[in-house]
């Protein structure tokens, strides 16, 4: 123990004895090598380079990154991915609505307006839609299962039934106006909350005009029209009865404005009739 | 830590749409696409067309045929993230990174659609399958995506040729490699298990391509036939 503690304290002692010799061997390295390196650094920047060059231009500019700005005019709309039963509550027990088969009577994918989302008690995620069903208006729930992806739309129609205008919204500004045909009395347009359906062009049928949409309204009188009775929004062969109250429900346009309007608003639109 | 080393696209479902879109989008045969995704980085490709752009060199069709799968996973990636951000279904940690990675994501997308140019094919249609509607699949399904993203880079650096594309490549590989340690941190994974990353073969290039069905068709919202609305 104790020759431990002396050789401790020897070592200590010496430890002492040795630090300014030890730093003065240290402060002569570093000079030297600073000696050895100064020129070296000054005088031959070329070769220093190629020891270690500077990094490569990169070929590809990555942009510095944004975030998602608010969105308050997005809307959000899917495609029937399985023909299916909507329900009145996010739960299979809960009692069906309407039938929402994957095609529209037109042949194009059934598309539906998501209007919300929900978590059922097992856990399985529901989707509220709006339906293109009578009575219009109504909603229901839909597993999430039978909907395809989402998509998304920043643009709103809107039909004043009043003043016989319809004009599209984008991103909440107003790009589009015209002015409309609507329902006679006896086959009113109906009022309500829609959506644009399909998209239908380049077809021969001098009544509807160049272009036609079809929407999620449907005539609440003419029930036994065609194909259901669906609402459109159109063109026309008779443009002088624009403005007024001349259709079977349909939302008729002069060519010219259905064409500008065809470019403007995608399928999937929300639809709000007035 | 919770073991998800093993999670990969083949948990999710999956069967083959990735190669198929390409078929749609370009006129690829299958065999072409998964040779050329066999080369498949996303950034890396792109790289290298820069490159040949910068040279005044013109992009062979193949180069654009790769370039554009490589933005399609980029599409990939950002559509999942900003989805999950949209539909404000996450909370926390997961939020945040979405927030973040999501914003990364999109930078890179406008890389590459700025190199292509008018070659730039369109952003596929994405269902995400809900997977961005919970915080448990939105976490698994990031672990995903930056692993394959992460595998795509570094399985095709080192055949590159020009320096500066090595350099981007890298860059972004790192970023990538930061996501799929933070989205392995957030799932409780240990994201620095092994020494080495291995790079992906030309068949688990493949396999991976073909497990993805988060890309589908378009919907048809479009047609030639005459109305028969009410009128």
């Amino acid at each position: 123990m104790m020759r431990g503690r002396r050789a401790e304290r020897s070592g200590r002692g010496d430890r002492r004895g040795r630090t300014p010799a030890v730093l003065a061997a240290a402060g002569m390295t570093l000079g030297l090598g600073a000696v050895l390196l100064w020129p070296a650094s000054r005088s031959t920047p070329r070769e220093s380079e190629s020891d270690l060059p500077a990094p490569a231009e990169s070929a590809l500019q990555v942009p510095t990154p944004v975030e998602l700005e608010r969105d308050p005019h997005a809307s959000l709309w899917s495609t029937v991915r399985r023909n299916s039963t909507a329900r009145s509550a996010p739960d299979d027990g809960a009692p069906p609505v309407a039938r929402v088969e994957t095609r529209t009577p037109e042949g194009t994918s059934n598309i539906l307006l998501i209007l919300d989302r929900r978590r059922d008690a097992n856990g399985r995620l529901w989707v509220r839609a709006r339906l293109p069903v009578l009575p219009n208006g109504t909603t229901g729930w839909l597993r999430r299962t039978a909907i395809a992806g989402y998509r998304l739309v920043r643009t709103r129609l809107v039909v004043d039934l009043r003043k016989l205008r319809a004009t599209l919204l984008s991103n909440g500004r107003e790009v589009f106006r015209a002015e409309v045909g609507v329902g006679l009395p006896q086959w009113p347009t109906p009022r309500g909350r829609f959506y644009i359906r399909n998209k239908l062009v380049r077809y021969s049928s001098p009544f509807y005009g160049p272009l036609a949409f079809g929407t999620s309204a449907r005539s609440s009188v003419l029930t036994d029209w065609p194909d259901g009775g669906f609402v459109g929004i159109h063109g026309t062969n008779r443009p002088d009865l624009i403005p007024g109250r001349v259709s079977h429900g349909c939302i008729r346009m002069r060519n010219a404005d259905i064409v500008r309007l065809g470019r403007l608003m995608p399928v999937g639109t929300p639809l709000e009739i007035s | 830590m919770t073991r998800v080393d093993h999670l990969s696209f083949e948990r999710l479902d999956v069967d083959g749409a990735l190669a198929e879109s390409a078929e749609r989008a370009w006129g690829m045969s299958r065999g072409t696409f998964l040779a050329a995704a066999a080369g498949g980085s996303a950034a890396v490709i792109g790289l290298t067309a820069r490159d040949a752009a910068a040279q005044g060199g013109k992009l062979g069709a193949r180069d654009v045929a790769i370039l554009n799968y490589a933005l399609v996973l980029e599409y990939l990636q950002s559509s999942f993230y900003t989805e999950a951000e949209r539909l404000k279904a996450l909370r926390g940690d997961a939020a945040e990174a979405a927030r973040v990675v999501g914003s990364v994501e999109r930078a890179h997308v406008k890389a590459f659609r700025d190199v292509l140019g008018s070659k730039a094919t369109k952003r596929p249609s994405f269902d995400f399958q809900g997977t961005t509607e919970g915080q448990e699949p939105f976490l698994k399904t990031a672990v995903a995506f930056e692993d394959l993203a992460v595998a795509a880079y570094k399985g095709q650096a080192t055949r590159l040729k020009a320096q500066s594309a090595l350099t981007a490549a890298v860059s972004i590989h790192s970023v990538e490699a930061r996501h799929a340690a933070w989205m392995r941190y957030l799932v409780g994974a240990n994201p620095a298990r092994t020494a080495f990353d291995q790079p992906k073969s030309k068949s688990e290039i493949n396999r991976i391509v073909r497990s993805t069905n988060f890309i589908t068709s378009r919907a048809s919202t479009q047609r030639k036939k005459a109305p028969r609305f009410t009128g």
